[in-house]
């Protein structure tokens, strides 16, 4: 019942990328498949994790029309370094959590861009990618992403809580056992 | 010897998804042309009768309100509407009055016809879905007879090319990408040129010499000569000149006639571009 739901959460997040892009604009900014990875990473379970960034990080690709296995494999290598990291660390209070997220976002912002550029070299710069064109601009690209994915987070990990409200309550137990007692 | 737990066994887990990851990645890389991944082919052919639905809805609902608005000065703008229609009839008149003459001496000098090709209607239900592509995503496919490199076009102008299939979709690269090419030239003067997507929503029209008179406001079209789009399509006007004199090009930003960023139905041309003949792409 559980995996059902988290894959019925994976496909949601996907059909909201693809949906809300076209009446949004500002919603360029903000990855969803990548948002409901760390959501599940922070769950303590690199498994899990490993899972949840191999369904939502490909389903992304296929949706936006890139590579093929690019997010995949960025949002596998994230969601695993955020579960083994929240295995040994409380990373569960909501401000740790936001700090999760900016990080993720940048790092997956720097790791897909760098994926491109290895997969197609210089061209890709200035072709593939229009809004890297200089290390200012880029810079300025992955801090609008992690803003708006950071800010997103805020409402989106508060609405899974209230869907996953059972397994919410029972990792707080163990976390609190694991660290404060 | 002792059996791997599962916390022990994810980092052989996540090795070997990466590597596998490694490999598509690479496969699809050097494959850019390659036919839709069959991932991407179930996952739009299942999300896109539901991205049509919510279009349909989306569009009742605004165009509800919006007619609303527009019910406000209704009468003063039909009175000005009704002006505009009798102005516009005589100029339509006097223009199927040349376009005969126009056939006629065509016939004479045994130019050959200008094909006309089939058009099919499409909607846009998505656009833009992350920041690193310029991209629509449109409700027909190839069980409508959709195919690769078909050119996407308004009433105004074009929009782009279909790059990719589904059976119940297409994938549309827009002129503005910079990823993108048009065989173009100004309707004029006929120099010809390349146009190249920019950032903001613009075009550059490349390669003309600068020895060419150019105004602003110009028209440019598409000149037939890359093989997708045939010649005669309105791209856009030509809204600023950068000259410099000591350059051999002209730099000259267009902006498309169609509105690019904010397109909702499109048409698509059914051109086979393996169907456009050198004689069809290249006579005047």
């Amino acid at each position: 019942m559980r995996i059902l739901k988290i894959a019925l959460t994976i496909v949601f997040a996907l059909l909201l990328q693809l949906l809300l892009s076209n009446y949004l604009k500002f919603f360029r900014y903000i990855d969803l498949p990548l948002l409901v990875t760390v959501y599940f990473s922070l769950q303590r379970s690199p498994r899990l994790a490993i899972l949840v960034g191999l369904l939502s990080g490909n389903g992304g690709d296929a949706v936006s029309g890139g590579i093929l296995g690019v997010s995949g494999f960025t949002k596998i290598l994230i969601g695993y370094l955020i579960a083994v990291v929240s295995i040994k660390f409380p990373l569960e209070n909501p401000l740790a959590r936001l700090a999760v997220v900016a990080v993720a976002s940048a790092v997956n912002t720097v790791l897909f861009v760098g994926l491109y550029q290895m997969l197609e070299q210089d061209q890709v710069l200035n072709q593939t990618l229009p809004y890297v064109s200089n290390w200012a601009g880029f810079g300025k690209t992955v801090g609008w992403k992690a803003l708006a994915d950071t800010a997103t987070s805020m409402f989106l990990f508060v609405a899974l809580d209230r869907v996953f409200s059972e397994q919410a309550e029972t990792r707080r137990m163990a976390i609190r056992r694991r660290f404060y007692e | 010897m002792t059996a791997l737990t599962g916390q022990q066994k994810s980092p052989w887990i996540l090795a070997g998804l990466l590597l596998g990851h490694v490999m598509l990645m690479a496969y699809f890389a050097r494959h850019p042309d390659s036919e839709q991944s069959l991932l991407s082919t179930w996952i739009m052919t299942g999300f896109t009768p539901i991205a049509r639905s919510v279009d349909w809805g989306v569009s009742k609902i605004t165009g509800g309100i919006g007619g609303y608005a527009d019910m406000r000065g209704a009468q003063e703008r039909n009175v000005e509407l009704q002006a505009r229609l009798e102005e516009l009839t005589q100029e339509r008149d006097r223009a199927v009055e040349r376009a005969a003459d126009y056939e006629q001496l065509r016939a004479q000098l045994a130019l050959p016809t200008r094909p006309q090709y089939a058009e099919l209607a499409a909607n846009v239900i998505s656009r833009d879905t992350s920041l690193w592509f310029r991209r629509l995503i449109i409700d027909r496919g190839s069980s409508d007879g959709i195919k690769r490199n078909m050119p996407v076009a308004t009433a105004t102008g074009i929009v782009g090319r279909v790059i990719s299939v589904g059976p119940v979709h297409a994938v549309v690269q827009v002129i503005t990408d910079k990823h993108a090419g048009v065989g173009a030239m100004l309707q004029t003067s006929r120099a010809k040129g390349e146009v190249r997507g920019l950032d903001d929503g613009r075009c550059e029209l490349q390669n003309i010499s600068s020895s060419e008179p150019i105004e602003v406001g110009e028209t440019v079209i598409t000149s037939g000569l890359d093989r997708i789009y045939p010649k005669g399509l309105v791209v856009g006007k030509v809204e600023r000149l950068e000259v410099d004199p000591n350059a051999s090009w002209h730099k000259i930003i267009i902006k498309p006639s169609a509105p690019v960023d904010r397109v909702e139905q499109v048409f698509v041309l059914l051109v086979d571009h393996k169907d456009l003949t050198v004689e069809e792409t290249v006579s005047k």
